[in-house]
């Protein structure tokens, strides 16, 4: 899986990426995707203490929250890059939210949904290279570093 | 996680920037709710209101070299759709006027935060 790192955040290529809400998608078939937080908004919130997923079965518009995370200093909600409908969660999370930090892209991830209409909330993601270099602007511009999560040199 | 969408809390803050480590707790809980997609408001009356004046909130820093300060945490607050109102009356109490108030927040009079009151599901008082 390849990846790239900038100022020691991990971005993996083969995901894609609603910058303005800092969440990923993988795409696993024509209509399901799983979620997470990216490198850069889980070292942004800094050491999570809870994650509260939505139920499954709940439906999401886009930009609505699939869960709230906290930590000491930040608490918000985690918004959905797609709309649709939430098929399975993270159940892990409840008792450790730190695998979000540990691990943002595997096991620290946060929904499963079936989206209405993924082409097109695909068309507002980026992916690949166009990824590295939206987050490599965005990290620059808002002075972003962060502190590598666990097993990155394996993507 | 419940669904509490449709909700309301009234967050009612009567601290200001002579008590430093009673400011952010209150938007912090506001922040909280408006993740969960509860719609809060605000309110800051008697002390509370001077944390609102121009140039204040800036010099309230509750962690040492923190980039996130009082005015970075209303911000941040507003950024989550907490809406922010001040009591009109309290304003007096700080020698304020309308032009003193940082952007984004609205005044209110007495009775029109006690009707809301009566329509909130839950106050938090601070």
């Amino acid at each position: 899986m390849s990846h790239e790192k900038v100022k020691g955040c991990v971005i993996l290529k083969d995901l894609h990426y609603n910058i303005k809400n800092n969440t990923w998608v993988r795409v696993i078939d024509d209509n399901t995707v799983v979620i997470g937080m990216t490198d850069i908004a889980q070292s942004l919130a800094g050491s999570l203490l809870h994650a509260k997923t939505k139920s499954t079965g709940t439906a999401r518009r886009l930009g609505k929250p699939i869960a709230t995370v906290e930590s000491g200093k930040y608490v918000g909600p985690v918004k959905s890059p797609v709309a649709g409908e939430i098929t399975k969660v993270n159940e892990a999370l409840a008792s450790d939210a730190g695998l979000i930090n540990r691990s943002p892209y595997n096991d620290g991830w946060i929904v499963e949904m079936k989206a209405d209409n993924l082409s097109a909330d695909l068309a507002d993601m980026v992916t690949g290279d166009a990824a590295i270099a939206a987050y490599s602007e965005k990290i620059e511009q808002d002075g972003i570093e962060c502190a590598g999560v666990e097993g990155a040199d394996t993507y | 996680m419940e669904d509490f969408e449709g909700k309301k809390i009234l967050v009612i803050q009567t601290h200001g920037v002579e008590t430093p480590t009673r400011t952010y707790s209150p938007l912090f809980y506001a922040m909280a709710a408006a993740a969960m997609e509860i719609e809060v408001m605000v309110w800051f009356t008697m002390n509370g209101t001077n944390q609102l004046k121009k140039g204040e909130a800036e010099k309230v820093q509750l962690v040492k070299d923190s980039n996130v300060n009082l005015k970075t945490m209303l911000e941040m607050a507003m950024d989550s759709e907490v809406e922010l109102r001040v009591c009109q009356q309290s304003l007096e109490l700080w020698d304020m006027k309308v032009e003193d108030l940082i952007d984004g927040v609205e005044i209110m009079g007495a009775t029109s935060i006690i009707e809301l009151s009566l329509t909130y599901d839950h106050v938090m008082y601070f």
